[in-house]
């Protein structure tokens, strides 16, 4: 109820910098899809060396994975850009930008919220091949590559992904302990 | 376009389309918690306050009437404040037949007239005159932190107990409390359309179920999820104001309700961010005419849609504000994203399905294996991702608001819900053509008791 309701407003030109380079960061993760699928598959083929016992082969320029080699179920995944994470991020850097050219004072947190967020999107994508590594070992080719790719696989993307969106909105757009100590004693 | 593309647009389009799913179930899931946890809050004494309803007209002979007769009857107590946007039809002499029922003329009952060129120009424009006139009837000595305005329709009923929930200490009892909207229903979710028969009275008892099944869950349960995002907004119906809030946004040309379709939604944002806090209540409601006709609910849609997309102006008065947190300024946020994210939606969602088609077209074979080597699951999952976050509001209706029937009814509800909300996508695209072609009238929905030759909306 005071006439003065326009919160202050940075005039650095940090926030709008930041902002284009959140922009650049999406348009980035499209053009070099392929690039980020080799980091990611290079990825599953380290995991993979580290909790299988079988052999593991990586070619990466063909963003392929290959597990199970001297076992009896031997299987190639592709990270496709149906399979990346890599276009899971693009909305959250999105709406970082948004949320950084509307409120700067926030940057700091927005971007550490990002950041945990993409880290999830990560790691929730190499759970999803994991796991899909795990069904081809337990029920074989067929049946573990249809249970791991679809069902359990689709769950995990969900969940994975609602765990890192709720993280990313929780932390971006939370008080700071000062703002609620000053909110607390505004209502008293 | 070559393979290659069409895997990165199908991978694209999937990633957009999964986020915007996955943040849909999260949001749904967090308003379902605290509307189904609410407890009813202690009445508080009306009389600490003075009300007065404020119900704009237009063309609304047929319905003003029993309206007036209700609230005097009703709320005894309480000023009935009647805007005539310069009617066609006999609605100021309805009301001045009231006014002057006994031979005397009544203290409570008011008629504001307004004559053309200035009315006609918007509900907001026609409850500014009301307001003002208000203002210089109580007079510059007055309480004002006393006196609230309660909006309502033409064929709006107010329950008995609203002006005590309203009164309570969580609402205007609390000082810096300055407005509060009340649940709405539909009064007449129970009566079938008249003079229809067959499916057509079907349809038309089915789409008012609908809307009060919306209004009643799925609305009442965002507007209790604001309460914790200091972001609750005000209806056009049974919406409370207190005359000292409305004051303190109104300006030197005494408007507090400014010129966008969705001038309700425009109250609320300006009285948020001038630092007052805003209240919803489902312990009591405001019962109003659900829509019969499809034609005329999608108008009525229409008009809304239309109406968040020009409140997109409010972004930076939102983001700017040091009395809205992040938090709320997001929620309001997403809900001006809404009509566009609706847009949006059209042009990703069907992307995968044409690039199927296309594909089934020229291997069939392979489309045919696919789909049962385990793709159908990814189409259960992605389809039931789709629709849950809508049918689950039907079984709540029926649990929390309607229980008659079996649970199949439930269900049944839930299912009607879920075609119903992808009429938005519809009302969506054409706000935007009305908002291109720059008509921003004011379109009035016609009542139910109006027959027409066509037109099902007055512009101007």
């Amino acid at each position: 109820m005071t006439a003065t309701n326009v919160a202050a407003r940075p005039s650095s030109a940090l926030p709008r910098m930041l902002t284009a380079a959140l922009i650049a960061l999406a348009m980035l993760l499209v053009v070099a899809h392929r690039a980020y699928q080799t980091v990611e598959i290079s990825l599953a083929g380290l995991l993979l060396h580290v909790f299988t016992s079988s052999g593991v082969y990586v070619v990466a320029g063909q963003q392929t994975v290959y597990f199970g080699l001297g076992s009896t179920h031997p299987l190639g995944l592709t990270m496709t850009p149906e399979c990346t994470s890599a276009f899971l991020l693009i909305p959250l850097v999105l709406v970082s930008a948004v949320l950084v050219t509307l409120r700067p004072a926030i940057a700091t947190r927005v971007l550490g919220s990002l950041a945990l967020a993409a880290l999830i999107l990560i790691v929730v994508n190499q759970l999803r091949i994991m796991t899909l590594a795990a069904l081809v070992g337990w029920l074989g080719t067929d049946r573990g590559y249809y249970w791991g790719h679809t069902m359990i696989g689709s769950l995990v993307s969900v969940f994975g992904g609602a765990i890192a969106l709720v993280l990313f909105v929780w932390l971006a757009t939370r008080r700071s302990r000062v703002e609620r100590r000053n909110e607390r004693r505004e209502r008293a | 376009m070559n393979g290659g593309s069409v895997t990165v647009l199908l991978g694209f389009t999937q990633a957009i389309a999964l986020t915007m799913s996955v943040a849909f179930l999260v949001y749904v899931y967090v308003i379902i918690v605290p509307y189904l946890r609410h407890r009813p809050a202690p009445p508080g004494d009306p009389s600490r306050f003075e009300w007065h309803f404020l119900v704009p007209c237009r063309d609304e002979e047929l319905v003003v009437g029993p309206t007036i007769r209700y609230l005097r009857t009703t709320f005894p107590q309480a000023h009935v404040w009647v805007i005539d946007d310069d009617s066609d039809d006999r609605t100021s002499y309805v009301v001045e037949g009231l006014r002057y029922g006994h031979g005397e003329q009544s203290r409570y009952i008011h008629l504001v007239r307004r004559t053309r060129p200035q009315a006609r120009t918007g509900k907001g424009d026609a409850l500014n005159a009301a307001y003002r006139e208000m203002k210089a009837w109580i007079g510059r000595h007055s309480d004002l932190t006393r006196q609230i305005l309660v909006v309502v329709d033409a064929d709006g009923r107010p329950a008995a107990n609203c002006l005590s929930a309203c009164a309570g200490d969580g609402l205007f009892g609390d000082p810096t409390v300055g407005a509060v909207q009340i649940d709405v229903r539909m009064s007449n979710r129970d009566t079938p359309p008249p003079r229809r028969t067959g499916w057509r009275r079907w349809l038309g008892s089915t789409l008012v179920r609908m809307q009060d099944l919306e209004f009643r869950t799925a609305i009442a349960a965002i507007q209790k999820s604001r309460g914790y995002t200091g972001t609750i907004s005000m209806g056009g119906n049974g919406q409370f104001a207190r005359l000292s809030a409305l004051d303190s946004i109104a300006g030197a040309t005494g408007t507090p309700w400014r010129g966008s379709l969705l001038e309700d939604f425009e109250l609320g944002v300006h009285l948020l961010t001038e630092g007052w806090r805003t209240g919803f209540t489902m312990d009591t409601h405001v019962d109003q005419e659900g829509l019969y006709d499809l034609r005329r609910f999608l108008v009525q849609r229409t008009r809304w849609g239309q109406g968040t997309m020009q409140c997109a102006r409010y972004v930076r008065r939102i983001w700017d504000s040091k009395h809205l947190s992040t938090l709320g300024a997001a929620e309001m946020l997403y809900y001006l994203a809404q009509p566009w994210m609706q847009l949006l939606g059209t042009l990703v969602y069907p992307i995968p399905f044409v690039l199927l088609a296309g594909r089934t077209v020229t291997s069939p074979g392979w489309v045919w294996q696919w789909f049962t080597g385990g793709a159908w699951v990814l189409f259960a999952v992605y389809g039931s991702f789709g629709i849950l976050p809508f049918v689950i509001w039907g079984p709540i209706y029926w649990w929390k608001c309607e229980r008659k029937g079996s649970f199949l009814r439930a269900l049944g509800y839930g299912a009607g819900y879920a075609a119903y909300i992808y009429t938005f996508y519809i009302t969506s695209w054409r706000a935007v053509f009305r908002l291109a072609r720059g008509r921003n009238g004011w379109a009035k929905t016609r009542r139910n008791a109006e027959v027409t030759d066509g037109v099902i909306a007055l512009d101007h």
